[in-house]
Parts: structure tokens; C-alpha cells; sequence
């Protein structure tokens, strides 16, 4: 594994903290999405479709601030939409990395080595580019609709590595992935250098223009068991490798809706980053009026039905870490052999 | 190109075939600008991005075609809603893509335009 153990230290403590509080539902990760904009059209994303109005609009820095301070979560991922399309990108980093958060920037790299030049961030323990990429040049431009971007992004992930950031990446598979492609694929981000990889099948969005593609539970079982099989002591991934135990069919977790709450410019999301059932003002509203039994795989939710994306279960898988001496011991035993 | 099953430029009458309630699901779902009939007759167009019919006195949330906002309707105050945006939804980006990246695969040497 890959994670940085002050890293790994601040969650474990926040989520030992939050148990002996008797808490049971507290979150992990803020999804903060500033703005929708963003500079590709990916075929599997539902994230971007709006009118002219809500793209153009953005949240401000002091709205971002206000929901992480009221979250309180240890990490704080910035999707979108492109957040490097964000005019106040730098500011919000360097606000958070003061508040000592552990920042995830998700971004398609287009514009990265341009921000990189201008000066834009400062490297940081606390900071770390996610760079979204769905396999190797043919898969992901073909995902992402668009020619060229995967040397783009490599270009920006070596200069980002020569300036000493922290550099991971994120990645998301759908049916037809080509599992000796994608064991190449993590080679070659291994090979570049990047700190830590993350996985995970996408989410069937009802409003992705790619409807044909997503992977039902069964079939995505089968595509990580071929994938992770027999995995390279090289490989890092950085996340939870009970989690990636799940995707691959060996352990039976139910979802987290609560772990990766989200905010954007229409409030507080329900019940999660993937479906927009409505928005709460508050994070407290959001935590105490969503019904959360209405959600999960046990409650016979359609939508929930096939899901395994990581936003709801790595908060399960790394919840488990900590529940008890097997689940700690399991972890552990991973993290060390690099199996799973 | 317009996804066959969109809802754009539908004008449902409440009341006969739909409930408010389900216009209103709809119009929520909806990834275009619609047109809010309040009982007084005055029009908001915009996005309606929240509902909440679980609170005690149902309402939605718009932001209007300029991007200011939000403002708040009440359930018993709506008239009417009309589908009058564009479905951004619609999936007409990808469709256009695939059709451009299977011409280029017959004519070597060309790449599919940026956002085609």
C-alpha cells in the first residue's frame, strides 16, 4: 500500500476517535465539487450535464471552507466538474493544506502542467493530484472522447513528480476492460512513478451519455479477480485493500452512504456522491433527515442494486479495518504481503 | 440530436394524466431549464435542482436562467411546469463522438475533433 502513514495515522485516530464516541455513522472523505465546468465530455460521466447557468456558476472559497469546517472529515477530495477550471483552485488547496486536511485533487491533468508552471500550488504531505486515468492511451482517450489526452496527462504527472508533488491516480473500469490491459496500465503508472493507484467499476449514472458499458456485479467480480490476481509487488494502490478484496468477490460489504458525504453549489447531497435525491442545507440536516435504510445493496434499492464504486464501500472496507482484531489483522496482512 | 425518450418541450397537464407531485419528480430529474407556473401566473424559468416533499410544507428550489438563486416555490403554489430548456442530458455529445471516431477509424491518419 501506498498511503503515507501520517496519513494513515490522522485516519485511524479520527476513526478511532469517532468510535469511542459511540458514533456510528461519521463521515471520511468530503466529495467537495466547487463547479460542474468542465473541459471533456467523458461517455461515463453524469457528473457535467447542466444548463449554461448552473455551469457557469461556482461555490466560493468560503463556502468550500464552511462545509469542510462543518463536515469534519480528514480528508477532502475535490472532484467537479474540473477543478482546475476553478478560478480560486490555489487559495482553496492552500487553505485546506493550513487546516492540515488531506487534499485529493481529481483532475483529467489538461491544465495541471500550466497551473504547475504559474505557480499555482506549493508540494505538501497534505496535497496529492488524483489524475483520472481509465487505462492506457487507446482506452482512455477512447473514455474520455477525446484524442491525445492520455500523453497530456503523462506529461503532466512526470512534471508534477519532477516538482515534488504527491501524484496518484484514479480509475475507473467499465464492462470490455481488457484485464491484461489493464495490469499493463498499472505497470506504466508504476513505472512513471506515481505514488498510488485507485480502482473502481463505474456507476451506471442514469444521466451518462454511455449507457451500454457499466458493469453488473457478477461480471465486475470476475474482471477484478482477473485484474488483481497474482498482483505485482510493484503495484501500490492507494486505498483500502480490504476494499479491493470486495471488488473482487471475496468479501460481502454493504454500503457506506454516509462515508463520502458531498457538497456542491446545491447544498448537501442525498444520500451520496452517485444519486441526487435531493439536498439538505446542512450537514447535520443531511446526516439526521436522509433515510438512509432506504439505501444499500440489503435494502432493495434498484439503484444500489449493481453499485461497488468506492465512494461507498472503501469507507465500509477501511470502517471494518477498525470494527476489530480480524478485520485490523486482514488489513494489515495485506498492506505487508501485497496480496489480496 | 434529442434522446427519444426526453422530456424536452413536454407541457404535461397536471391534474388529468399526472399529479403535481409527479411533474414535479420529473421536472427535478431533469437536466434542462424549466418553466414554473406560480398560482398567481408569474413565470420562473430555470433549473430546478432540489425537491422536498418529505418536510411539512412541500417545496422546490430554482435557480433561475441567470444563475441566481435559489428561490423557493411551495408545492401548493405551482400552477404549472413546462420542459421548455434543453435536455443537456440528452446524450447527443457521445452519439456525435462514436460517429466521428468510427469515420476516423476509416479514414487513417484523421482523429476525431476535440468535443466532437
Amino acid at each position: 500500500m501506498s498511503v503515507p502513514l501520517s496519513q494513515m495515522w490522522a485516519v485511524a485516530s479520527y476513526v478511532v476517535t469517532q468510535r469511542l464516541a459511540g458514533r456510528t455513522r461519521y463521515p471520511l472523505v468530503l466529495m467537495l465539487e466547487p463547479l460542474f465546468r468542465c473541459n471533456l465530455a467523458c461517455a461515463g460521466c453524469g457528473k457535467i450535464q447542466y444548463p449554461a447557468q448552473i455551469l457557469r456558476k461556482h461555490l466560493t472559497v468560503e463556502q468550500c471552507l464552511s462545509a469542510v469546517d462543518e463536515c469534519g472529515a480528514p480528508i477532502v477530495s475535490i472532484p467537479g466538474g474540473e477543478p482546475l477550471m476553478y478560478p480560486e483552485i490555489g487559495r482553496l488547496v492552500k487553505e485546506l493544506v493550513a487546516r492540515k486536511k488531506y487534499v485529493y485533487l481529481c483532475t483529467n491533468a489538461l491544465l495541471l502542467t500550466a497551473k504547475l508552471e504559474d505557480g499555482v500550488f506549493e508540494p505538501s504531505k497534505y496535497l496529492s493530484f488524483s489524475i483520472h486515468m481509465d487505462g492506457l492511451r487507446d482506452e482512455h482517450d477512447e473514455a474520455v472522447c477525446r484524442d491525445g489526452v492520455y500523453d497530456e496527462a503523462v506529461a503532466a504527472i512526470r512534471e508534477a513528480l519532477r516538482r515534488g508533488f504527491r501524484v496518484t491516480t484514479n480509475t475507473t473500469l467499465f464492462d470490455g476492460a481488457n484485464p491484461l490491459r489493464v495490469r499493463e496500465f498499472f505497470d506504466a503508472m508504476m513505472d512513471l512513478g506515481v505514488e498510488g493507484m485507485m480502482v473502481s467499476p463505474g456507476y451506471s449514472y442514469a444521466k451518462a451519455p454511455d449507457q451500454e458499458h457499466f458493469l453488473r456485479r457478477r461480471r465486475a467480480h470476475e474482471l477484478f479477480t482477473q485484474i488483481l490476481s497474482g498482483p505485482k509487488r510493484r503495484w501500490k494502490f492507494n486505498q483500502s485493500p480490504l476494499f479491493l478484496q470486495f471488488l473482487m468477490g471475496k468479501r460481502d460489504f454493504e454500503c457506506t452512504p454516509w462515508g463520502n458525504p458531498t457538497y456542491n453549489m446545491f447544498g448537501w447531497q442525498r444520500p451520496c456522491y452517485l444519486l441526487q435525491e435531493g439536498y439538505a442545507a446542512t450537514f447535520q440536516e443531511l446526516m439526521e433527515t436522509t433515510q438512509w435504510e432506504h439505501y444499500g445493496r440489503k435494502s432493495g434499492n434498484e439503484k444500489c442494486r449493481d453499485c461497488m464504486v468506492h465512494c461507498g464501500y472503501e469507507p465500509t472496507a477501511v470502517n471494518h479495518t477498525f470494527a476489530s482484531w480480524r478485520g485490523f489483522r486482514d488489513t494489515v496482512a495485506a498492506t505487508v504481503t501485497g496480496r489480496f | 440530436m434529442t434522446d427519444p425518450e426526453s422530456l424536452e418541450g413536454w407541457v404535461p397537464e397536471i391534474g388529468t394524466r399526472v399529479s403535481l407531485e409527479e411533474v414535479i419528480d420529473r421536472a427535478f430529474d431533469y437536466r434542462g431549464n424549466v418553466t414554473v407556473v406560480r398560482a398567481d401566473g408569474s413565470e420562473l424559468e430555470g433549473y430546478v435542482f432540489n425537491r422536498n416533499r418529505d418536510v411539512r410544507v412541500p417545496f422546490i428550489q430554482v435557480f433561475d436562467r441567470a444563475g441566481d438563486g435559489p428561490y423557493d416555490i411551495l408545492y401548493s403554489d405551482i400552477r404549472a411546469i413546462r420542459f421548455t430548456g434543453k435536455d443537456t442530458a440528452a446524450g447527443g455529445s457521445y452519439a456525435a463522438w462514436l460517429r466521428a471516431k468510427q469515420a476516423s477509424k476509416q479514414r487513417p491518419g484523421t482523429t476525431p475533433a476535440p468535443g466532437a
